[in-house]
């Protein structure tokens, strides 16, 4: 039995279906993104934990117990948004305190843990500041140590980072991650940065439009994705359609071009028509005798972006990104000249469509 | 006399302009425009007694055994009235903005009825409303005060709704309730302990605008024959020479004691958080 256990639950608004069927089982302690795109249903997703919505079906189970219907100030859930929400009448530290006193705790107990809290996010200065004294880091900042001093079963964050800027964004993220991690609290965040997800998540949920496209850990969301959705979102990707040619060897061919992918391809008919994905940076020019996947490709375009250097090439009518990383001593070929590039045959991703 | 100076500017940030002396140049003009006819009646009431400068009018005034009772039956009516409104319009407000978005330009439009229809209109409707059975309102004086406040009270909801409502927006209400819900909060905690106090001064000009319209209210007053500040005012202005003038000072002397307060309470809340800011 999983410590937050979300099953099948669906919401309408109207006839609008909003979210549809999502099922996800969360262990204690851990940090879960939902990933995708705006409008596709995250916050509401995230909302029916809170409480905030009522799902039109289904069920959610938090430490074996059905809060499916419980009002949100009944539920001991931690809630961070976008816009921070501090009071705007109550300092840092009766802000911290609100959760408690709401809850009737003894005066020494709340000044404790609000200590505990304001020496946890380290604004041990401000704590008698107001909110609009602070920073929109700070505020967060506030805001997380607000959520926590109630000790929340699980805590709930929507898109908390978007609303600074990225210096902030990238320190507060990590900070966040130390801070679950320490406390061992559960948590989901919602993002629909592919960037944030895969840098602070156990598991990341990619979302496309009310449906759940993929469930895994950033390095099998990133290295392995399972739909050209999720492929497209999390990172740059070439891709392509082609035609499967030997279903056996797991041969297909890029416009005439073959290639050889790892994915099993016994399912299929020789002449279907598939996606074929490739990242930039499973490409490369093939220096010494490589087996599979070695390809004629004219060098159309060299981007400089910083630690990479992104190569357009064709193979064959078909245009890729290649990318490989900047060095002094990089030996990049001239615009126009004829190379051969290799990919091995695991990079060759074959997407459902 | 019945319409008292309104601080319908309170709340309103002045943008800045390019042209300094062009703006002051303006500030000069409406200056005068207002300053001029109050100087004007400042100077008239002091003249209440022959060839000498003084308070006599004030004297007098305040000497007229009408005046006082006049005066305190209006200053409570229009308590009343801010208490009555307050209860109404502020969970109203509040709802339509979190839950019923949809109905905010019907409400808006309610409120804004009192504009529309001319006090004259509105007395003889809820004179004859109420004036028989079942609804009969009208017999007592007392029940007519009562009716009276409850007029005042649609008569307050334009300004009344405004200021509340510009005050809900200036917060974002949602998502501040929704965070003290996650924290544990109940409705009337999250009322009293996050709405209220973010709305105060919002709240306080509301109530000031509601004083300064009930203060001076004449025409639904004297046709319900209440003995409050207004009928007294007119019946002064036909009997009196000097004594409407000291009125008026008195009167304008309130008003601006009203703004010093929302003011003060304004300002209170930023010289706090300056405090905190030191420590
Ligand atoms: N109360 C509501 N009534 C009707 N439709 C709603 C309501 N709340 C959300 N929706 C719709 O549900 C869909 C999903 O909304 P949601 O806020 O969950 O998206 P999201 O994934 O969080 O997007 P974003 O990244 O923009 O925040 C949107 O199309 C939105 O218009
Ligand atoms: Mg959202």
């Amino acid at each position: 039995m999983s410590y937050l256990s979300i099953s099948h639950i669906t919401k309408q608004f109207g006839d609008t279906v909003v979210v549809d069927d999502f099922n996800l089982d969360i262990e204690k302690g851990e940090f879960v993104s939902f990933l995708g795109p705006s409008g596709c249903g995250k916050t509401t997703t995230l909302r029916m934990v809170a409480g905030f919505e009522i799902p039109t079906s289904g069920k959610i189970l938090l430490d074996g117990a059905d809060i499916t219907n419980k009002a949100p100030n009944q539920r001991n859930v931690g809630m961070i948004f976008q816009s921070y929400a501090l009071f705007p009448n109550m300092t840092v530290a009766q802000n911290i305190g609100f959760g408690l006193s709401v809850r009737k705790e003894s005066k020494e107990l709340i000044a404790q843990r609000v200590d505990e809290m304001i020496s946890l996010i380290n604004l041990e200065k401000h704590a008698h500041k107001y909110p609009y004294q602070l920073s929109g880091g700070q505020q967060q900042r506030v805001s997380l140590a607000r959520a926590l001093a109630i000790h929340p079963q699980v805590l709930l964050l929507d898109e908390p980072l978007s609303a600074l800027d990225a210096k902030i964004r990238i320190s507060l993220r990590a900070e966040i991650r130390a801070i679950q991690r320490k406390l061992g609290i559960t948590a989901i965040f919602v993002t629909h940065d592919q960037e944030e997800a895969l840098s602070i998540s156990d598991r990341i949920v990619v979302m496309n439009s009310g449906l759940m496209e993929q469930v895994g850990t950033p390095f099998e969301i990133y290295n392995f994705p399972t739909t050209v959705f999720s492929a497209n979102f999390v990172g740059t990707l070439n891709n392509a359609s082609a035609e499967v040619v030997n279903p056996a060897k797991s041969l297909i061919a890029i416009n005439g071009v073959q290639f050889e992918s790892a994915v099993d391809l016994k399912g299929r008919k020789k002449g279907d028509k598939v996606r074929v994905a490739i990242r930039p940076e499973r490409l490369s020019f093939a220096s010494e005798q490589k087996k599979a996947n070695v390809v004629d490709a004219v060098i159309e375009n060299i981007t400089f972006l910083g630690s990479v250097v992104r190569i357009q090439i064709k193979i064959g009518d078909t245009k890729f990104n290649m990318d490989t990383f900047n060095n002094p001593f990089l030996e990049l070929p001239k615009i126009g000249s004829k190379e051969q590039v290799t990919c091995s045959r695991e990079a060759v991703l074959v997407l459902d469509e | 006399m019945t319409n008292l100076p309104v601080p319908a500017t309170v709340m309103v940030k002045r943008p800045a302009t390019k042209n300094r002396l062009g703006s002051f140049l303006i500030f000069l003009v409406v200056s005068l425009y207002f300053l001029v006819p109050l100087a004007a009646t400042f100077y008239w009431s002091l003249r209440g007694e022959k060839d000498v400068l003084g308070f006599e009018a004030y004297r007098k005034l305040f000497a007229d055994t009408n005046f006082l009772p006049a005066f305190s039956e209006s200053i409570l009516n229009a308590v009343a009235t801010i208490v009555l409104s307050l209860i109404i319009v502020v969970p109203t407000a509040y709802w339509v903005t979190l839950r019923l978005p949809k109905l905010r330009p019907i409400v808006e439009f309610i409120t804004l009825l009192p504009f529309v229809i001319p006090a004259i209109v509105l007395v003889f409707g809820i004179i004859r409303l109420y004036s028989r059975p079942p609804l009969l309102l009208t017999a007592t004086y007392d029940s007519s005060r009562f009716l009276l406040i409850c007029v005042y009270v649609a008569l307050s909801f334009p300004y009344m709704f405004r200021a509340v409502d510009n005050g809900l927006r200036a917060i974002d209400v949602r998502t501040l309730t929704e965070a003290a819900q996650s924290l544990g909060a109940s409705w009337p905690t999250i009322l009293f302990k996050v709405i209220f106090p973010n709305l105060r001064v919002a709240l306080l000009s509301g109530a000031l605008l509601t004083f300064a319209i009930v203060i001076g209210e004449l025409t639904i007053a004297l046709y319900m024959a209440q003995h409050t500040l207004g009928p007294y005012m007119a019946n002064l202005t036909r009997s009196k020479v000097y004594e409407p003038s000291a009125m008026a000072i008195v009167a304008f002397a309130i008003t601006w004691a009203a703004m010093g307060i929302i003011d003060f309470v304004g300002r209170g809340a930023s010289r706090r958080a300056q405090m905190a800011d030191t420590d």
